[in-house]
């Protein structure tokens, strides 16, 4: 994705402090919201400083705007546009071509505050459904885009925003709406893209709808994670290493196939302190980049000045944490921002690309189920976790949808399912014996017959639910390094199996299966018999199990290195997240620090690196050697250059 | 309906005999007293391709099913010629489909279609057609054979491996093994055995080995017992056990008695023979099994049956040249082996040599065709048929 | 090893005891036994006591077949390994670009997969610029290339061009098929290092190199 801003150095007036070289192609930007303040009335649409915001912007480092048409203060009389916003709309766009910026146009916005959709003259009318509303709406979005479509300063149309999308009560009814819009733009601007900025997974959290098949028209797709998504997947402070992994699972949860904005990125309440924002955001901007995202928004650029919210107010959709406070005064994300923005400044995307990920972790479509159901409820924490626990195994790693074509991948990680789709295990049969591994976790239901021929196990029966998560090693190294452990956990299901013609390399206490392994054709099916994700998923606010996260982990990153896609850069501490982005002569290597205390982290290569260099600069350091330790404050960031030797 | 003459009845005779040269001009008698004889062509056929005129008895065969066209065994005497004269697998195809159509049920229709199939190269039906041939009789070697071939081809050694097991496990010949290494020939195990048990421990013995050899599990256990609870030390005793312990599967059970039986003595051959079969069964004891084998090879000379599970152990254990030489052994003893002649083919597939491994398969059908009398099975029913 | 520890490992299993089993076969392992030395050493001692309780009437048939089940669960702590461990060699096969014959292929796929190496199975019809993508991406050092017919042999060549022209000099190249088989000078001319003669010929070579690369002090 590529926002066609010149990569330039530019100097501000009064700041007169170097400006991070911009990077075309990762559009970095924020959400420019309409008011900054509660206490400010709707017709006070960008009525501020909008030419200096879009120039703090430019000195921020930033490409991409994304601005809120207010359709109450364009067409206050139906089929009459206010020619004042029409202007202001004019002022705007042309501020923003003054600063090398681009804007996302978002036509339809909830944004809690401005009252975006309220026109008068449409009461007790749904504008997502009413036909007579949805024909205005298409008239308003024809008029704005015919007098913006020479203009290069639009990057992408977008039809609404995820509070907007959120209204609508079925997937029916939300594609048509957007099939409607979408048309309306193409029928006056036939190339520009078009986006729908809902996140899939969080609207289905939050809606019940599951919006994928709109947005199988859209140039551009976004991912982000609510508040309320955010504490229902993984629980505990914004910093979490659960938490700070969310953003890339959620950008890898969309799909790889179309450019993925990074949205809504950094802290969504106030109760967070400022280091803990600026920590949220270098998470989600550092770990968006190292996961393949395509462009970044940030959520907001200067703090809503509100009433004070109580702590349980959560609203998923309000943005009130900006990068700067409500005086304007930079807070510590600011610092990050610009950080962020240099080394983009110098990351030439053209040059350099990721490693391709041949692992995924497998989406279970029963995650779509429309009826609330406890596998729905519980399957996202446990893909994050089996996502976190391939991460910390520093294992490139993405995420597929059951009904996607497994042919991509090498290893697939299914876990803790409860049921696979009609004709899933057929496939999967398929793909493992043309030579994938399989890994899977049982997760209570029916162990079939396909899967028992897979895994080469017979089933005994369900063991039931149990107190204790117990392993001890059978087979030693076969599949890494496993240690015994025998810790209090809530074990949900444990399917009692027989070995069969598997080889069987850890067991409970009582010598019941736990993990087995089976050359199934020229791939590998290895079962866990117990879904172990889950059971970390769901740990609340107790201590999930280290044993078991560490098994996991082991079992994850041996699986992955035996069948060839395991990673290119050791590293020795899990918490660490680990990317490389190989170019022509030289490679750049990321790190990034998930844990909340300081570490070093010491990785190694298969080729002798000669030096390193930080990103930005400075002088090379020797290495000389096939590893270096790399020290990394909490939460912190490294960005290497290696040249080898 | 086909009615036999004298003339053929005497050729029939002289056939089953092995005196083919009368019986080849008791044929042609009987082809001048009727030569719409369908029967006297299609033995006429049998008897010059057991003398490998394949050209001849394809015409005799073919005339055959021009004057019967449910003539079954005719349809095997004109596929076998069309097979063993080569290149010409689109007829040879289409004979093996019209013989399964004529005896939808018959195993070795299927087996032989899916041969001329994978010769023509249509690998995907050759598979459908044996998995049809097992569908129809699950105890077909042959078509477990070529399974565990197709699978080697697509998925390597280690999924082909059971394949090859199962399908000599299929096979009767491992089974008289273990009884000619108890000392039993089959009279030794005969019907007699069973019913006149005197009180001695060799006659109990003898008749744990007849019922045993004559599937007759329990009767054979419970022998056993009696005879353990007087001499709890015989080691010919716990090595039948062991035996029947692995007939049913039983595998632990298995190596308990057989480990038991060679603490008291090391040389029973029965008890390493047993051991090995069970260590044989679990894949990561392909070490521990080709150690016994090795020993059963010196315990049991001017055997072929140690070399070939010897070899099959090899496989297991990835060492391919040693496994072709011991199949080399075990054919030398017995060129005839059909197990011996698939494992050699395995190993020529493992070594990129497929023009061998074309060969051992050819002649492997080859052995197993005569063997299993697939000439006289439809030919006697034809003929059976013809008396009603 | 303890002496008795057969016979703790007998009274566990006749007692249908599988979690005193494993903790006797732990503690034989965390004794230093040699993990491929268990079966012989422990487990069948074990079994030849429980045959001869059986045998003798010790214990009825009953508890032969619980023991011998308890023992079926813990077989897997006293077996070697299957397959062989990962020996973190990473080897690339595929079928050069216009061939689609992949019998020799995956049989050495497999074979190699089977002897601990790290496979990654590009299948039939492999352009060259393939092999260089995906040495790059798994830090493959070994590719094994399959032809089968005399001109896909012949452009093997392009595939040791393309990884000389990525300065990739130390990736070894081996050849595999009847061409090669027939005419050494062949692999010779297309830049191969060795010529693979079917499956055990593959393990021997990768070994080998596995081991010069060991010597060598780097790995993969």
């Amino acid at each position: 994705m590529s926002t066609d801003t010149d990569n330039r150095h530019s100097v501000t007036g009064s700041d007169a402090r170097r400006t991070p070289r911009r990077n075309a192609r990762f559009p970095l930007g924020v959400n420019y919201y309409p008011l900054d303040s509660e206490a400010s009335g709707w017709e006070q649409w960008y009525a501020g400083d909008v030419e200096g915001d879009f120039a703090r912007f430019e000195a921020a480092g930033m490409t991409l705007v994304r601005i809120f048409i207010s359709w109450k203060l364009f067409e206050p009389q139906v089929d009459r546009y206010s020619e004042q916003a029409t202007e202001r709309l004019r002022d705007i766009v042309d501020a923003a071509a003054a600063h090398g910026l681009r804007l996302i146009v978002c036509f339809f916005a909830d944004d809690r505050h401005a009252e975006l959709l309220d026109v008068s003259w449409g009461r007790d009318r749904d504008p997502r459904t009413d036909a007579y509303l949805i024909e205005r709406e298409c008239a308003l979005v024809r008029h704005i885009v015919a007098e913006h479509r020479s203009d290069r300063a639009v990057f992408a149309w977008e039809l609404g925003n995820e509070a907007f999308w959120c209204g609508f009560a079925s997937g029916d009814e939300l594609e048509a709406w957007a099939a409607a819009l979408r048309e309306a733009v193409r029928e006056v601007d036939p190339d520009r893209p078009v986006m729908c900025a809902f996140d899939p997974e969080t609207l289905f959290h939050e809606s019940r709808v599951d919006g994928r098949r709109a947005l199988g028209e859209c140039e551009i797709v976004v991912s982000h994670p609510t508040m309320r998504y955010r504490t229902y997947a993984a629980e505990g402070p914004v910093t979490s290493p659960g938490s700070t992994h969310l953003d890339s699972f959620l950008l890898r949860a969309v799909g790889t196939r179309r450019p993925v904005l990074l949205d809504d990125v950094g802290a969504g309440t106030l109760e967070a302190s400022h280091g803990e924002e600026a920590a949220a955001l270098r998470c989600a901007l550092y770990s968006g980049l190292m996961n393949g995202a395509s462009g970044a928004l940030v959520r907001r650029w200067r703090d809503m000045a509100t009433e004070r919210r109580k702590p349980y107010f959560i609203d998923p959709y309000e943005a009130i944490v900006g990068l700067s406070d409500t005086e304007g005064h930079p807070k510590p994300a600011m610092r990050v921002l610009r950080e962020f923005a240099g080394v983009l400044g110098h990351l030439d995307l053209r040059t350099y690309s990721l490693t391709p990920e041949r692992v995924a972790v497998l989406i279970p479509s029963e995650r779509r189920s429309p009826l609330p159901a406890l596998a729905s409820l519980y399957s996202p924490r446990s893909c994050l976790e089996a996502y976190v626990r391939v991460k910390e195994a520093h294992v490139p790693v993405t995420l597929a949808h059951e009904e996607e074509p497994f042919d991509p991948f090498a290893v697939l990680i299914v876990p803790s399912v409860t049921d696979l789709a009609g004709g899933t295990w057929e496939r999967l049969t398929s793909w493992v014996k043309g030579g994938g591994s399989l890994v899977f976790s049982y997760g209570g239901g029916e162990f079939g017959s396909e899967a028992r021929e897979l895994f080469g196990v017979d089933f005994l029966g369900h063991g039931g639910a149990r107190a204790r998560a117990t392993c001890r090693v059978a087979q030693q190294d076969l599949l890494g390094q496993l240690e015994p452990f025998d810790v209090p956990a809530d074990i949900p299901h444990f399917a009692l199996l027989g070995a069969g013609t598997s080889t069987v390399v850890a067991t409970d206490s009582a010598g019941s299966p736990l993990l087995t392994l089976n050359r199934f054709g020229q791939g590998r099916a290895v079962c866990v018999a117990a879904p172990l994700e889950r059971v970390l998923g769901q740990s609340g606010l107790r201590t999930p199990p280290a044993e078991v996260q560490s098994f996991l982990r082991t079992l994850y990153g041996a699986v992955a290195g035996v069948t060839g896609c395991g990673p290119l850069v050791s590293c020795d501490a899990p918490e660490v997240e680990v990317a490389l982005f190989a170019g022509e002569d030289d490679d750049v290597l990321f790190l990034l620090n998930h844990a909340d205390r300081s570490l070093t982290a010491n990785v190694g290569f298969v080729v002798p690196v000669a030096t390193v260099t930080d990103i930005r600069g400075g002088s090379p350091a020797v290495v000389g050697g096939s590893s270096f330790g790399a020290p990394l404050e909490p939460h912190g960031v490294m960005v290497l250059r290696l040249c080898y030797a | 309906m086909i009615e036999r003459s004298e003339q053929v009845r005497l050729a029939e005779s002289l056939a089953r005999q092995g005196r083919i040269a009368p019986a080849v001009t008791a044929c042609y008698q009987a082809l001048r007293v009727n030569e719409r004889d369908p029967l006297a062509h299609c033995l006429l056929g049998g008897l010059m391709l057991a003398e490998g005129f394949c050209e001849q008895a394809a015409r005799s065969a073919a005339r055959a099913i021009e004057l019967d066209q449910r003539c079954a065994a005719a349809y095997f005497v004109l596929g076998l010629a069309y097979d063993r004269m080569g290149g010409l697998w689109d007829r040879s195809v289409l004979v093996w489909q019209q013989l399964a159509e004529v005896v939808p049920d018959l195993a070795a229709a299927h087996v032989q279609l899916g041969e001329a199939l994978a010769a023509a190269s249509f690998a995907d039906e050759a598979i459908d057609a044996w998995e049809r041939a097992l569908q129809i009789d699950p105890r077909e070697p042959r078509a477990m054979y070529h399974l565990a071939m197709a699978a080697l081809k697509r998925e390597g050694m280690a999924t082909a491996l059971p394949g090859f097991r199962k399908a000599g496990e299929l096979d009767p010949s491992q089974d008289d093994f273990f009884f000619a290494l108890a000392g039993y020939d089959a009279e030794g195990l005969s019907a007699a055995a069973m019913s006149d048990i005197g009180p001695g421990i060799k006659s109990q013995l003898r008749a744990a080995h007849a019922f045993a050899a004559n599937d007759e599990l329990f009767k054979s256990s419970e022998l056993i017992r009696s005879i353990l609870d007087g001499h709890s030390d015989d080691v010919a005793a716990l090595s039948l056990m062991a035996y029947l312990y692995l007939k049913q599967e039983s595998v632990n059970e298995a190596m308990a008695c057989s480990l038991r039986a060679l603490t008291i003595s090391t040389k029973t051959p029965t008890a390493v023979y047993a051991l090995g079969a069970a260590f044989a069964r679990r894949p990561a004891l392909a070490a521990h099994a080709s150690k016994l084998f090795s020993a059963l090879t010196t315990m049991a000379p001017g055997q072929a049956m140690p070399h070939v599970l010897h070899a099959e152990s090899l496989l297991g254990l990835q060492r391919y040249s040693a496994a072709g030489a011991a199949y080399r052994s075990a054919l030398a003893l017995d060129p005839g082996c059909v197990r011996a002649l698939f494992g050699q083919a395995a190993v020529a597939l493992t070594a990129g040599d497929h023009t061998a491994a074309a060969w051992a398969i050819r002649r492997a059908a080859y052995h197993d065709t005569r063997r299993r009398g697939y000439f006289w099975g439809p030919y006697d029913a034809a003929a059976e048929g013809g008396e009603q | 090893m303890a002496d008795d520890a057969p016979l703790r490992l007998y009274r566990a299993l006749v007692k249908n005891d599988p979690a005193a089993a494993i903790s006797v076969v732990e503690q034989v392992r965390a004794e230093g036994a040699e993990p491929d030395a268990l079966l012989d050493s422990l487990f069948a001692p074990a079994l030849a006591i429980l045959g001869g309780s059986w045998a003798d009437g010790s214990i009825n048939e009953y508890v032969f077949t619980q023991a011998s089940a308890v023992s079926d669960q813990i077989l897997s702590f006293v077996t070697p390994p299957r397959m062989a461990g990962d020996t973190g060699i990473t080897v690339l096969v595929g079928s050069m670009h216009g061939d689609s014959h992949d019998i020799d292929k995956n049989i050495i796929a497999a074979a190699l997969r089977e002897a601990g190496h790290r496979v990654v199975d590009l299948g039939a019809d492999v352009r060259p610029a393939t092999f260089l993508q995906r040495a790059e991406e798994t830090g493959a050092r070994i590719a094994i290339v399959c032809a089968q017919m005399v001109a896909t042999a012949r452009a093997v060549v392009r595939v040791r061009e393309m990884f000389v022209s990525d300065g990739r000099t130390d990736l070894v190249l081996l050849v595999s098929g009847a061409p090669f088989a027939a005419d050494e000078r062949l692999a010779r001319a297309v830049g191969a290092d060795g010529i693979v003669g079917g499956a055990e010929s593959a393990i021997r070579m990768v070994s080998h190199l596995a081991r010069q690369r060991r010597g060598g002090g780097s790995a993969s």
